[in-house]
């Protein structure tokens, strides 16, 4: 029990007035930036990354985490009250959120949806507790020909389990790549694809990146879509809540089956939005309620609220142990671990044991923190959500453009912001999936590192990437998931043919 | 105007794929071969501009497939629509104002900028009345100089004007 003693010592640093002050900071920040749409978890964080820069890194790390479980709790507030998911993570609990919470049950809901996101992070953290060290210590065995290989595996994922176009997926990674070769060559000092600008020459930085994609790209489809709020009320009653919370291990099937859902596409990059949706579709099938789902059925609540959150506490852990964040939150906040100086990665666990195991403990923490703090504040976002999008679009605007600003005191990087926002607009309107775009801004250098130092190692011949059965176990499975689309879509063609020609009489007549 | 999705498609792939050429344009600067220390810089970024083409390529052709596979059903019912008119209003009427800070807080610093800004938001776009959105603007730009400059410690750009009064 080797990791017990450690946590223990994790729950020390953690738990001092200045760190616990701090978790309730970075909740209440958090849960403005979940609720408020437009302003979301990768966003926030981002926007605050500057700020944290002569931060200790712990008290950095703790700050930026509790954000995160803030805004994945902020999310499902709006999600269920105003039928506007803050997050695109709780886009599914407004599926039947918002119709239990019409029902008059708005209190019910909310509990269920918080108790359900609280008990889901909490197995996130146990898996995290309980897996990351070992997974470190397997992963120190890599050399650069495996840790190229698991860069590859986590983007090949992302083509072969992408529910739109593999095509899409590819161009949005590979753009996030060609972003981070700008600037100047780690290797060989050279500048890269600067075309000549002088702005360029100190590369892009992902927070810049970040903000526009996710800041002001989520605005702008904000104002497109129209943004009407249709609030429900919700008094908040003790008693519905301690009778809504007793009620909830009726669902233990449910938890069980979407936490486990949730660690799974959290620790493979999938995400949280996939898993939500993925638990809730699974949900549907599997419940004997299933035919209610969409009505208001409290099962509709649990099962994404709690894949959500388990994924998202579980995305953590491939960026601790081992470089690889599973979603784009985590790749910023990865981001901002090399800026202070810390290589995430398996060499942090023996490095700087107090920074992991502080940011363990400050889960346990901060999770607990933010499902009292949400509960408490129901009303008070209610209440600012009155507000039209009009006076709050400007503010969250004036918010990312000084954000993009004080990343590294550059009006350049403004402009490129509002750039990357039209992108990040059309992108999302067009299904270009934006996570794996960050994931390829932030890890680009590195992957590109390991390539280049494996192919130094084997004289450049390619044939390094399936010398050791390691090595090429994981390459083959890369190559599999890459081929995943073209292999379902065969098998579909070749089963589905009879199914398509009747469909396609169905229309005509 | 009624932009389709269609022609936003195409129009987004052509984009990507001139994304695409132009990173491997500036990756052949670099020198995409080999030495024997390994691969040139540009080596990289070469291929990741290839894929961005083929990637774009393949956007395109699956654009164009469905479009020919819906063809005769499409003639009857709309097309998709990306944005249609006054959806395309609202949003330049939103984003072109922000382009207009930026520009103005080049040159005039952030405060400035984003006094303007917040003003012209509150009074011409929210319609508020001209005392709450005065009152609105002092409440913001007084906020982020005590949240950037006294708390933070990180200074914004404060420009000329700013300047000449003695604000660093």
């Amino acid at each position: 029990m080797g990791n017990f003693g450690q946590l223990m010592d994790g729950f020390a640093i953690a738990l001092t007035t200045h760190h616990v002050m701090i978790m309730v900071l970075g909740v209440l920040l958090g849960l403005v930036v979940g609720v408020l749409p437009g302003l979301g978890a990768p966003n926030g964080v981002s926007l605050l990354l500057p700020l944290t820069f002569t931060m200790d890194p712990i008290s950095a790390i703790i700050l930026l985490t509790s954000m995160y479980w803030g805004a994945l709790f902020g999310g499902s507030t709006t999600s269920i009250l105003f039928n506007i998911p803050g997050e695109p993570s709780s886009v599914a609990t407004t599926f039947d959120g918002h119709p239990m919470a019409k029902q008059g049950e708005a209190v019910r809901a909310l509990t269920l949806a918080f108790t359900s996101a609280g008990i889901g992070a909490l197995v996130g953290v146990l898996v995290i507790t309980l897996l990351s060290s070992w997974v470190a210590n397997f992963a120190l065995r890599f050399g650069s020909p495996e840790y190229f290989a698991v860069y590859f595996m986590a983007f090949a994922s992302f083509i072969g389990m992408a529910g739109g176009s593999p095509f899409k997926t590819l161009v949005s990674i590979m753009l996030g790549f060609a972003v981070a070769t700008v600037g100047m060559d780690t290797i060989s000092g050279e500048g890269r694809l600067t075309f000549g600008l002088r702005e360029l020459s100190n590369g892009i930085s992902f927070l810049v990146v970040v903000i526009g994609l996710f800041g002001i790209g989520e605005l702008l489809l904000t104002i497109d879509e129209g943004y009407k709020f249709e609030g429900v009320k919700a008094k908040l009653k003790l008693s519905t809540i301690f009778r809504t919370v007793a009620e909830m291990p009726r669902y233990w099937v449910t938890i069980v089956r979407s936490a486990l859902i949730g660690c799974w596409m959290g620790i493979t990059p999938g995400g949280p939005t996939a898993a939500s949706f993925m638990s809730y579709a699974l949900g549907r099938r599997f419940s004997r309620r299933g035919k209610y789902f969409g009505k208001g059925e409290p099962e509709g609540i649990v099962a994404p609220e709690t894949a959500d959150h388990s994924a998202g506490s579980c995305a953590l852990l491939p960026m601790l142990a081992l470089g690889v964040p599973g979603s784009a939150t985590a790749a910023v906040m990865m981001g901002g671990l090399m800026i202070w100086g810390l290589n995430p990665g398996p060499m942090l666990f023996s490095t700087r044991p107090d920074f992991v195991w502080g940011l363990i403990a400050s889960m346990y923490m901060g999770n607990l923190i933010a499902v009292v703090l949400v509960l408490a504040t129901v009303p008070l976002f209610a209440f600012i959500l009155r507000a039209p999008f009009t006076v709050v679009g400007p503010l969250i605007a004036i918010i990312c453009v000084i954000g993009a600003y004080t990343v590294a005191n550059h009006m350049f990087d403004i402009w490129l912001a509002l750039a990357f926002g039209i992108v990040g607009y059309a992108f999302k309107k067009l299904d270009y999936p934006l996570a794996p775009f960050v994931l390829a801004v932030v890890l680009g250098d590195k992957a590109e590192d390991a390539f280049r130092q494996s192919m130094l190692s084997s004289g450049g011949s390619l044939s390094v990437f399936f010398e050791t059965p390691l090595v090429a176990t994981m390459m083959a499975i890369g190559i599999l998931l890459l081929l995943l689309p073209f292999i379902s879509r065969f098998a579909g063609a070749v089963l589905g043919k009879g199914n398509a020609a009747e469909a396609g009489d169905g229309r005509h007549a | 105007m009624n932009i389709s999705r269609n022609a936003m498609e195409v129009a987004t792939a052509l984009v990507t794929a001139l994304a695409g050429a132009a990173v491997c344009y500036g990756a052949m600067e670099n020198g995409i071969g080999w030495t024997e220390s390994g691969p040139k810089p540009g080596y990289f970024p070469f291929a990741i501009g290839c894929l961005i083409l083929i990637g774009s390529t393949a956007t395109l052709g699956q654009v164009a497939w469905k479009s020919l596979a819906a063809g005769p059903a499409g003639e009857s019912g709309h097309a998709d629509s990306f944005i249609n008119g006054p959806g395309l209003r609202t949003l330049a009427a939103f984003f072109l104002p922000i382009v207009a800070m930026t520009a103005i807080s080049a040159w005039l610093g952030l405060y400035i900028g984003m006094a303007l800004y917040i003003f012209y938001a509150m009074y011409f776009a929210a319609g508020f009345r001209l005392y709450s959105s005065l009152l609105t603007t002092v409440i913001v730009v007084a906020a982020n100089f005590i949240v950037f400059e006294k708390l933070f410690m990180v200074p914004l750009l404060k420009g000329p004007i700013l300047e000449y009064f003695g604000i660093y």
